[in-house]
């Protein structure tokens, strides 16, 4: 049996399987406070966007011509303005509630960043599609934004009536940072898990990330058990459970 | 062309109250995520049958 290969192609794959086992990326368990109905509003982003590229993608294939003066292309216009509509809308009531959340405890921060972040990439994803409809709307949009951008100065980096520029940030650039921003958050999900609610948290002695949750059921808050006062940092006092901790045993 | 749903051939209506100047439609919408957010925390889920949790 020989030993196992250094080369980057194995060490790759032990920190991705290390990172995320197969079980974690793709679970058929999880924790009981996930029932309730803020937890939908990050998948419905999601399959939103899931619309939005594949209706886009339609839409690149056939043009201006026909997505202004055909019925079948006014269908599929319509399909991406509201599958953008809907995106934007379920993911701020996500932000909202990851917000309210403090979604960021625990280790998440990676995952409340790439969040936010990819909230604010879509907001020039969207603004380019608003001035790449090729039409009196686009034009009024992009002279004003033009304004905008010109105010704030950063006009000469962006010019917002240039149709080929505009068209190639909103087809291909802003969608891949889109994209990979929202690959990147689901992963740190899956790694991490989702957030506990506080009062399981602080029961729970805030501690580490790997805990299994999923296996727990949430339990009546009878805070005598570990005492009553909560320290932020008291992380590993809860040492019964056996985390599940990444075998890399990085220093 | 189809004639859109609603009379569009006319300025925005706004909501214009000392500072705090948007259209109608952001209102709504805004109003609207509001009215989504406050059910998604208060309404309650529903559960698949069989053994129920305690809380």
């Amino acid at each position: 049996m020989s030993t196992p290969a250094r080369s980057w192609t194995a060490r790759a794959r032990e920190r991705a399987v290390g990172a995320l086992p197969p079980d974690k990326l793709l679970p058929d368990r999880q924790p009981s406070y996930m029932s309730s109905w803020i937890y939908i509003f990050g998948v419905l982003s999601l399959t939103s966007l899931i619309v939005v590229i594949g209706s886009g993608s339609i839409l690149s294939l056939k043009g201006p011509g026909w997505w202004h003066f055909t019925g079948i292309g006014h269908f599929f216009n319509s399909i991406h303005l509201w599958s953008v509509e809907l995106f934007f809308f379920f993911m701020v009531i996500h932000l909202w509630g990851k917000y309210w959340m403090a979604a960021w405890r625990g280790g998440r921060a990676k995952v409340w960043m790439t969040g936010a972040v990819t909230f604010v990439v879509a907001i020039p994803c969207a603004l380019t599609g608003y001035v790449s409809q090729q039409n009196f709307d686009a034009q009024w949009i992009s002279t004003q934004a033009k304004d905008a951008f010109n105010a704030v100065g950063i006009g000469s980096f962006f010019n917002l009536t240039n149709f080929g520029q505009m068209y190639s940030y909103h087809v291909l650039l802003l969608p891949m940072a889109v994209v990979g921003l929202v690959v990147a958050h689901i992963l740190l999900v899956r790694k991490h898990g989702i957030v506990p609610p506080f009062a399981l948290a602080d029961r729970l002695g805030n501690e580490p990330v790997e805990r299994d949750v999923a296996a727990e059921p949430i339990l009546p808050p009878t805070p005598t058990e570990h005492g009553s006062v909560h320290t932020p940092d008291s992380g590993n006092g809860v040492a019964s459970e056996p985390d599940r901790v990444p075998a890399e045993g990085t220093s | 062309m189809t004639a859109a749903i609603f009379n569009l051939n006319h300025p925005a209506n706004t909501v214009h109250w000392h500072f705090f100047f948007m259209s109608v439609s952001n209102v709504v919408v805004i109003v609207l995520m509001v009215v989504v957010f406050a059910g998604a925390i208060l309404l309650p889920f529903p559960h698949r049958g069989g053994h129920g949790d305690s809380t």
